[in-house]
């Protein structure tokens, strides 16, 4: 499989400050990736950019044939609701909309809604019978499994996930990486970003940044 | 479909807060509506209270000082009948006068001969002790000024003899009128009682005419009867058909006047509202952004909220509006004013458009960074 992702001297700076400074690698397509660095390192600004939430100063982000330096903000809203399925921190739900709601938010913003379509996804997410739940109403673990049925649903190229068990316990970080595990063996692309190396170890590749440079590069002995 | 189960939940979620938008919303419109039928009813009723004032237009012959003649009696006056029509005024009433001077007990007293029963028409505020008379002529029956009465001491029922030198008359009083004005001192005879005394048949020194109609139709129909009636002197009583389209200008100027007011405060506060909602928004735009959503198609599903919002008040605003300019036409014109259905979808919109100046604190919606909000800031 030819590179989904291709990243070459990518720049980015906040006033003074340089968040990332010329970074450049490939992801294949079908590659789980884990971005791994202390704060600060520019892992977030990364997968921002990546993920058409941001746009670099400099260099080139290819993402599917797509730079997305190049996009207006109408091209990224297209970007995003196609290509990108994004897992955050936060979870970021919307807390007014059920769990089936909150997935099917994503599919109108992408094109129709189907609401089968987004209960099999959140059936796939063992939680069939949580879909009139409010996010208010759900588990710290159950609202991320959420996010990751809505990150799904519209099949996307590349999956982004910032610090996808960074806000749960242990046994709903299990649940949740077995569901990305799932995913990579599927097929899907995936960009993680962790602190953790436990989890960084159960990617293909693990990409140290260090002061927005690229520090290392770890292929998974396994792979 | 999707968008009606987001506009809902949209609506739901913020339903404290828009509540008071809600209310600030019924409150104009209920307003608006009542002052627009108000407005619309105005003219009707401006016209209905300047009738109470008596006749609005004289017509008197061409020189001055000199009788007219009533040739051919009723028929003459046809053409005060005939202009309405083309006009859009409409003849309250209409009777001639002719003025004449008799004695009782030695004494002189002007004698108005008139078409009796339009007397009450012509003169709505007038009082009377006694009786109106229902036909022109009376059969005998009179009716005299409170001052007459006073001097002479008659009452109704009681008898008033009247002599023009070797010419009299005797006239049994019907009613006592209280008018407030000169006519007080008058007496109120039938016309060819009055000829008869004055030994002057089908003479009439003027004719009044109580005309309904906006300020501007009676001023058509006094045109009209003027061109029609080329030997006399038509003139409207200015200080009356004036007065009422002064009023009516000025009226209509303080309602669209306290309609804007009260439309500038309702969007004040929706979008006071709005701005409290649109920073507590910031989180879901951030998020929806990210999801793909393009901030035409997020700040469309608060532009349907607004509209639903200014459309739901716009409707129950409405139906208060009809109990208010009922109590309004009660309160100051003694009469309810009927509802007007018409005004019913320019109020919605008014509202509507109203309720969408709360978008534009949605305005700053579309700087927001999903970057920025998805790290929590």
């Amino acid at each position: 499989m030819g590179a989904l992702v291709q990243i070459e001297n990518l720049r980015k700076e906040f006033g003074n400050v340089r968040a990332l400074d010329g970074v450049s690698f490939d992801v294949q397509a079908g590659e789980w990736i884990a971005i791994m660095g202390p704060s600060g390192s520019g892992k977030t600004t990364l997968i921002n950019i990546l993920g058409g939430l941001d746009t670099p100063t400099s260099g080139q982000a290819l993402v599917d044939g797509v730079d997305v330096a190049r996009l207006d903000e109408g091209g990224l809203a297209r970007f995003r609701a196609e290509k990108i399925g994004f897992v955050f921190q936060q979870f970021h739900l919307v807390r007014y909309l059920t769990a089936l709601e909150n997935v099917m938010l994503a599919q109108y913003f992408h094109s129709t809604t189907s609401e089968s379509e987004a209960r099999e996804a959140l059936t796939r997410v063992g939680l069939a019978d949580r879909v009139t739940h409010l996010p208010g109403q759900l588990s710290g673990g159950e609202q991320q499994r959420v996010a990751v049925a809505r990150a799904l649903i519209n099949s996307p190229k590349l999956i982004l996930a910032d610090e996808p068990t960074g806000n749960l316990d242990e046994a709903n970080e299990k649940i949740v990486l077995k569901l990305l595990q799932e995913l990579h063996d599927e097929g899907h692309t995936i960009i993680m970003v962790t602190h953790a190396p436990s989890i960084g170890e159960l990617a293909d590749r693990r990409i140290d940044l260090a002061h927005g440079r690229l520090a290392a590069e770890h292929v998974a002995r396994r792979a | 479909m999707m968008f009606g189960r987001l506009l809902w939940k949209l609506l739901r979620s913020n339903r404290g807060r828009l509540a008071v938008a809600l209310v600030a919303v019924i409150s104009g419109s209920a307003v608006v509506s009542a002052l627009l039928t108000v407005q619309l009813d105005i003219s009707r009723k401006l016209t209905q209270e300047f009738r109470l004032l008596g006749p609005n237009i004289v017509i008197s012959a061409k020189n001055s000082g000199q009788n007219m003649k009533l040739e051919g009696g009723h028929l003459a006056l046809r053409p005060a009948e005939d202009q309405t029509n083309a006009s859009g005024a409409s003849l309250a009433a209409m009777a001639p006068f002719f003025y004449t001077v008799a004695r009782v007990s030695g004494t002189p007293v002007i004698v108005s001969g008139t078409w009796l029963d339009q007397l009450p028409r012509l003169n709505p505020t007038w009082r009377i002790q006694g009786d109106w008379i229902a036909d022109h002529d009376g059969n005998g029956h009179s009716l005299i000024g409170r001052k007459v009465a006073q001097q002479f001491g008659a009452v109704p029922g009681s008898d008033l003899e009247l002599e023009t030198g070797e010419r009299h008359a005797v006239l049994r009083i019907s009613g006592v009128i209280d008018s407030g004005t000169a006519e007080d001192n008058q007496i109120f005879a039938d016309l060819p009682t009055a000829w008869r005394l004055a030994n002057d048949p089908n003479a009439v020194t003027l004719i009044q005419l109580n005309v309904t109609g906006s300020s501007a139709a009676i001023g058509a129909y006094a045109g009209h009867l003027e061109a029609s009636m080329p030997d006399f002197n038509v003139h409207p009583v200015r200080a009356v058909t004036d007065a009422e389209g002064n009023l009516l200008n000025r009226t209509r100027l303080l309602i669209v006047s306290m309609i804007l007011l009260i439309m500038a405060l309702t969007a004040l506060c929706v979008l006071a509202t709005m701005t409290a909602l649109a920073t507590e928004r910031r989180a879901d735009v951030g998020l929806m952004k990210a999801l793909g959503g393009t901030i035409t198609r997020i700040v469309g599903l608060f532009l349907a909220e607004l509209g639903v919002l200014g459309a739901v008040g716009g409707v129950i605003g409405c139906f208060g509006g009809v109990a208010l300019a009922e109590w309004i036409g009660r309160r100051v014109f003694g009469a309810a004013i009927a509802p007007r259905w018409e005004i019913f979808p320019l109020t919605i919109a008014l509202m509507v458009v109203v309720a969408m100046a709360g978008a534009l604190p949605l305005q700053a919606l579309g700087k927001v960074k999903p970057a920025v909000i998805l790290r929590g800031e």
